[in-house]
């Protein structure tokens, strides 16, 4: 579903300085996979799934997304591609402080280019139900706990029926037991709904929740 | 919650979050449209009382004065605009000759001191014959008119307006019988005329007119002239072909530049030319205030999109187009100068009611329009280039930004 073949991202500090942030990247996400991304901290694993989730180019190599170049998609398409086809969960929840939960989770839906075959509003108050908030659905984002913007996050990234969910440390901000309750939400995305899930984090106890590993030093898969 | 009531949604939290900020960016606007509708509204108001003032001269009627100065409806400058001839009564002979013209009044006119005991007002004299009625449309309240053989006596009696009238005596109905002095001579008012309204600001006052038989005045007419002769046109008679008579019979005596035969609306439409141009030099001017106001929501919009580049990183990631953060932001701005706009509207709408008392100030259906058109597009323009920094700024420079 996801090719990277030799991958290089380079960040230009100043005139003469670049610096190497990935290097020769080389890997496959089939779909159906449950995976992680792990890896010390400022090894590359932040700035490999921007690329993956099509928020950010590669400086060199390939990027194929179910077999298409990115490199030949436009601005639109590559929007529309975040839109429908790739569900992003942060580690700071990014939600948008001003509009209430349910408003947060239908932003995307108001984003579609494309007729729903669903009630974007039913989809979304199912969601909120399932991942136990759904009585928070009019509240705003700052007056409930990271936990629950964390739900509210994922219910965001699963309103437009995405092939793939990308969460960077997921469970970074929260505590071990709000965690395992998020990784234990992914783990039945995966399984039930053949969603291929793909996380970041560098706790290898989080990592092993996963069916595959890939590790990563410097920029580098090793 | 579909795609444009949200994107007003979004706009719309902003303001209450930031009220004085909202308040004060679009204040500018409000400014500059209050001053451009006010503006158009005096010129409306100006233009209408000009009109009334016309329209109750009566129709029907020309008038030949010296000079070149009414040309084709527009005033006219220049040497031979002002005329170096004078009427006098071989002139009013060979016009009351004309079959086509039902009346025919000599006018020369004066502005002076018209005094009753301790009252005095200034006033102006209209030093012409009974004919001045039927051609000025004037009807008598109180009393009666003089007639043509008090015109051609040089009695000293006098028609005056019931406005001078209450000023001079009190009571309109009491001037009747009472004498009148004008500069220094005497007159005896045998009548009052009906109310023309109107008055003020500039515009004659025919409320406040006195008619004296013109050979009784011949003392401050010493070479006995005329400024103007005031002619009324018998029914169904053709306007240019009796104007192009009156020329024919003045020509056998004088240049075709010595003077002119127009209708008064000539002058109404001169003088709504001039006003025109006049008012629309004015709303010009205050235009600028909308540039200066439209610089302000600019200079706030870009403000705003830094507060909100996380945002714009968020909603980037999640799907929006470019095309999308370009409206949002886009749609704020044109609500904060329309919201401006209206405020202005509002307050010019509140101003002009409290003026109407003293003037015939309005606001028409076209200013709205264009009132509340200029401020979308100023929001339209003034917001474009904040609203395409926030659109091309990158997903994830943008979400990274703290
Ligand atoms: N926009 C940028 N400009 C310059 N350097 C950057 C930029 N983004 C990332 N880097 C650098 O690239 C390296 C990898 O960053 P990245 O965020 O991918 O690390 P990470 O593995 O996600 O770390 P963490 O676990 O702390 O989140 C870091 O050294 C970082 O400083
Ligand atoms: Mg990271």
């Amino acid at each position: 579903m996801i090719n990277l073949k030799n991958v290089y991202k380079e960040f230009q500090l100043d005139e003469n300085v670049a610096y190497t942030a990935l290097r020769n990247v080389t890997l496959t996400i089939k779909e159906g996979e449950f995976s992680s991304i792990i890896g010390p901290s400022g090894s590359g694993k932040s700035t490999l799934m921007h690329i993956i989730g099509l928020l950010d180019k590669a400086s060199r190599g390939q990027v194929l997304v179910q077999g298409k170049d990115v490199k030949r998609l436009n601005d639109d398409e590559l929007s529309t591609l975040r839109n429908e086809f790739v569900g992003f969960v942060f580690q700071q929840f990014n939600l948008i402080n001003k509009l209430t939960v349910l408003e947060n989770v239908l932003v995307p839906s108001i984003y579609a280019r494309k007729k729903l075959k669903y009630d974007p509003y039913k989809k979304a108050m199912y969601l909120l139900e399932r991942f136990g908030i759904a009585e928070k659905a009019k509240s705003y984002p700052n007056k409930i706990s990271g936990g629950q913007q964390q739900r509210v996050a994922m219910a965001r990234a699963l309103i437009m029926e995405p092939k793939l969910i990308l969460a960077d440390e997921p469970t970074g901000n929260l505590d071990t037991k709000t965690g395992d309750e998020i990784m234990k939400l992914l783990g039945e995305l995966n399984k039930k709904e053949k969603i291929t899930v793909v996380i970041v984090t560098h706790e290898p106890y989080i990592a092993a929740k996963t069916k595959k590993q890939i590790r990563i030093v410097d920029g580098k898969i090793v | 919650m579909n795609y444009i009531t949200f994107l007003i949604k979004s706009a719309l939290f902003n303001f209450s979050r930031n009220k004085g900020r909202t308040f004060l960016t679009s204040l500018g606007i409000l400014i500059g449209v209050m001053s451009v509708v006010l503006l158009t509204a005096a010129g409306l108001g100006l233009k209408k009382y000009i009109q009334t003032q016309f329209e109750s001269i009566g129709t029907n009627t020309l008038r030949v004065i010296p000079g070149t100065a009414i040309r084709n409806g527009q005033f006219q400058g220049g040497p031979s605009s002002i005329g170096t001839i004078r009427f006098d009564e071989k002139d009013l002979r060979t016009l009351t000759r004309i079959r086509s013209l039902e009346n025919v009044a000599p006018v020369f006119t004066k502005n002076g001191k018209a005094s009753y005991g301790k009252e005095t007002k200034f006033a102006d004299i209209y030093a012409t014959t009974s004919d001045i009625f039927p051609v000025l449309n004037f009807t008598p309240q109180y009393g009666k008119l003089f007639t043509r053989s008090d015109s051609i006596k040089s009695s000293k009696i006098a028609v005056i307006g019931p406005k001078l009238a209450e000023n001079l005596y009190g009571n309109a109905k009491d001037a009747v019988g009472k004498n009148l002095k004008f500069e220094n001579l005497n007159y005896r008012i045998v009548g009052v005329t009906q109310s023309k309204g109107g008055g003020g600001f500039g515009g004659p006052d025919l409320d406040s007119l006195i008619f004296v038989p013109y050979r009784s005045a011949f003392s401050f007419n010493p070479d006995k002239k005329f400024l103007t002769l005031a002619v009324k046109v018998k029914q169904g008679q053709s306007i240019p072909r009796v104007k192009k008579e009156i020329t024919e019979a003045l020509l056998r005596r004088y240049e075709e530049d010595d003077f002119s035969v127009f209708e008064p609306t000539e002058i109404l439409s001169a003088l709504n030319s001039i006003f025109g141009t006049l008012n629309i030099a004015l709303v010009a001017i205050a235009a600028i205030s909308l540039v200066v106001g439209g610089i302000g929501i600019m200079n706030i919009m870009y403000v705003t999109v830094t507060e909100k580049i996380k945002e714009i990183g968020i909603r980037r990631a999640i799907g929006a187009r470019k095309t999308d953060i370009l409206y949002q932001f886009l749609i704020e701005s044109v609500i904060l100068s329309l919201f401006g706009g209206l405020l202005g509207l509002i307050l010019s709408f509140i101003i002009v009611f409290f003026v109407q008392s003293v003037f015939p100030a309005y606001i028409d259906l076209p200013t709205v329009v264009i009132a509340l058109g200029v401020s979308t597009g100023i929001g339209v323009i003034f917001g474009v280039f904040p609203a395409k920094k926030a659109a091309d700024l990158t997903p994830i420079d943008a979400i990274r930004y703290e």
